[in-house]
C-alpha cells in the first residue's frame, strides 16, 4: 500500500513539474510570437511613416513649384518686360533721359536678382535642415508679408534648437497647411506664428482672426486640411489641438516633446535619449 | 549539518556573490532580491544550532517566512507596471506581516510549530503575482529573447517555488498519517530550494538595468 502511495506521489510530482515546464515553454513560444507581431507592426508603422514623409516632401515641392511659377509669371517676367520696354528708348531721347531709364532698369534688375535669390531659398526643403525650423518659418512669414495678402507676425520664445530634420519638416508642412487654409478660406487680416522652445517641449501656435468655423463641422472644406495637421502631428509623436468657433478665428497648437518621439523619428534629441 | 544542507548554503553563497559582483548593474528589483540570499543563508546557518539548543527551529522559520515574502513581493513591486497591482503588493506585505504575528501568537506557536499557515497564505499570493507579471510581460514585450530577461527567470523561479511548496505543504499532513518515508520529504524540500535558488541566481546573472531600458 505504501508503495502504491509513493507511486501516486511520484506521478503527481511529475505531473506538477511537467505542468510548470509546459506553462513556461508555452509562455516562451507566446512571447516570441508577440515579439514577432510587434516587430511586424513596427515595420509597417515605419513604412507608413516613410510614405507619409515622402508625401509631405512631394506636397512641399508642389507648393514650392506653384509658388515659383507664380513668382516668375507675376513678378519677375513683369519686371523684366518693363525693363525691356524701358530700355527700348526712342533714338532721339536725350542723354539725361537715357541715363534715367538705365538707372531705373538697373534698380529693377537688382530687385529681380533679390527676388530670384529669395526664390532659390524656396527651391528645396533641404533649407529647413540647414536653416532650422524657426528661421525657415521666419523667412516664410517675411515672404508672405511682402505679398501683402495678410499681415503675419512671427514670435519666437526661447532658444531655437534642432528637433530633428524629419519632425521639423513635418512641422513646417503643418505651418504651410495652416497658412494655406487661412489664405484660402478664412478671410483673416492677421496671422500669428509663435514658436516656443523649452528644453523638453516645443509648441507651435498658429492663430488667425478670420471667419472661424465650428469644430464639429470640419467635414467640408477645412476638414481634410485640419485632419492632415492632426495626423501629421501624431506622426512625429506630437499632438495638435484646433480651437475655433464661427467669427472668432482659429487657433492651432502643436505640442511636440522631442524626448517622446516615435521610435522612427530621427533627431539629436532621440539619439541622446539613451546615450 | 547534513551534506545536502551544506551544499545548499554553498549555493546561497554563490548566488549572493553574483549579486554583490553585479550589484551596480542590477535594477532596483534585483538589488533587493540579492539581499535575500544572505538572510536565508544566515537562517540556515543558525538553524542547526537552534535545533541543538531548543529542540526545533520554529522561531527561525517564522521569521524567515516573513522575510522571504517581503523580499519577493518587494521585487514584484519593482517589476510590475500596473499601479493597482503595485498597491495590492504593498497592502499584501502589511497583511502578511500582521498575519505572521497573529499566527505566531495564537495558532502556530512561535517556539513550537512550523508556520504552515503563513505559507498557505503567501505561496498562492506569490503564484498570483507571478502570473500577473507573466501577463504584463506578454502585454509589453521587450525586444530581447525572454530567456535573456531577468524578470522571466525570477518569475519562473517564483512560480516553481510557490506551486511546489504549496504541493509540499499539502503532502505534509498526508505523509505522517500514513507513516511514509520521512527522507523523501527531506530531499524533496531541498530539491525545491536548489532549483529555486539556481533560478534566482540566473535571474540576477541576466539582469541588466541598461539592457532592459534600451530594449523597452
Amino acid at each position: 500500500m505504501p508503495d502504491e502511495s509513493i507511486r501516486t506521489l511520484i506521478l503527481a510530482t511529475a505531473i506538477l513539474f511537467a505542468g510548470i515546464s509546459g506553462f513556461i515553454i508555452y509562455f516562451v513560444v507566446l512571447y516570441r510570437n508577440r515579439q514577432l507581431k510587434n516587430k511586424q507592426e513596427q515595420a509597417a508603422l515605419q513604412a507608413a511613416f516613410q510614405q507619409e514623409l515622402l508625401r509631405t516632401q512631394i506636397e512641399m515641392q508642389d507648393q514650392t513649384l506653384n509658388y515659383i511659377s507664380g513668382e516668375i509669371h507675376d513678378n519677375i517676367t513683369q519686371v523684366l518686360s518693363f525693363v525691356k520696354l524701358s530700355l527700348a528708348m526712342p533714338k532721339n531721347a536725350g542723354e539725361s533721359e537715357k541715363q534715367l531709364k538705365i538707372k531705373e532698369s538697373r534698380e529693377l534688375i537688382s530687385q529681380v536678382i533679390t527676388d530670384l535669390r529669395d526664390l532659390s531659398k524656396s527651391l528645396s526643403y533641404d533649407h529647413i535642415t540647414s536653416l532650422g525650423l524657426s528661421k525657415t518659418i521666419e523667412i516664410e512669414v517675411e515672404r508672405i508679408n511682402k505679398s501683402r495678402l495678410i499681415d503675419m507676425s512671427f514670435i519666437l520664445d526661447g532658444t531655437p534648437h534642432s528637433l530633428g530634420s524629419q519632425p521639423e519638416l513635418v512641422l513646417f508642412r503643418i505651418f504651410q497647411e495652416a497658412v494655406n487654409n487661412v489664405l484660402k478660406h478664412s478671410g483673416a487680416k492677421h496671422f500669428v506664428a509663435r514658436l516656443q522652445y523649452q528644453p523638453d517641449l516645443f509648441n507651435l501656435t498658429l492663430e488667425d482672426d478670420g471667419a472661424g468655423f465650428s469644430t464639429d463641422l470640419q467635414g467640408d472644406k477645412n476638414g481634410s486640411g485640419l485632419k492632415n495637421i492632426i495626423n501629421r502631428a501624431a506622426l512625429i509623436g506630437g499632438a495638435a489641438t484646433i480651437s475655433s468657433s464661427p467669427g472668432k478665428g482659429c487657433s492651432i497648437v502643436v505640442t511636440f516633446n522631442p524626448f517622446k518621439q516615435q521610435f522612427y523619428s530621427d533627431g539629436p534629441a532621440h539619439q541622446n535619449r539613451f546615450s | 549539518m547534513s551534506f545536502i544542507a551544506i551544499v545548499y548554503c554553498f549555493l546561497l553563497l554563490i548566488a549572493w556573490t553574483i549579486g554583490i559582483a553585479r550589484y551596480s548593474r542590477l535594477s532596483a528589483a534585483f538589488k533587493i532580491l540579492s539581499w535575500s540570499f544572505p538572510v536565508v543563508f544566515l537562517c540556515n546557518i543558525i538553524s542547526p544550532f537552534w535545533v541543538d539548543r531548543f529542540g526545533n527551529n520554529a522561531p527561525i522559520l517564522h521569521v524567515e517566512s516573513l522575510t522571504d515574502y517581503v523580499f519577493f513581493s518587494a521585487t514584484f513591486y519593482y517589476l510590475l507596471k500596473s499601479k493597482t497591482t503595485k498597491k495590492i503588493v504593498l497592502i499584501s506585505m502589511v497583511i502578511v506581516a500582521l498575519f505572521v504575528v497573529i499566527n505566531a501568537i495564537y495558532w502556530q506557536g512561535f517556539y513550537k510549530k512550523f508556520p504552515t499557515n503563513v505559507y498557505f497564505l503567501t505561496q498562492p499570493l506569490l503564484a498570483i503575482f507571478s502570473l500577473l507579471l507573466f501577463k504584463e510581460m506578454l502585454m509589453y514585450p521587450l525586444k530581447i529573447n525572454p530567456v535573456k530577461q531577468s524578470a522571466f527567470w525570477y518569475n519562473t523561479a517564483i512560480l516553481f517555488y510557490a506551486t511546489t511548496m504549496f504541493f509540499y505543504l499539502g503532502l505534509s499532513n498526508y505523509f505522517p498519517e500514513h507513516n511514509l518515508h520521512d527522507h523523501f520529504f527531506y530531499y524533496f524540500w531541498y530539491l525545491i530550494f536548489y532549483v529555486f535558488d539556481i533560478l534566482l541566481a540566473v535571474a540576477i546573472l541576466t539582469d541588466n538595468q541598461k539592457t532592459t531600458l534600451e530594449n523597452a
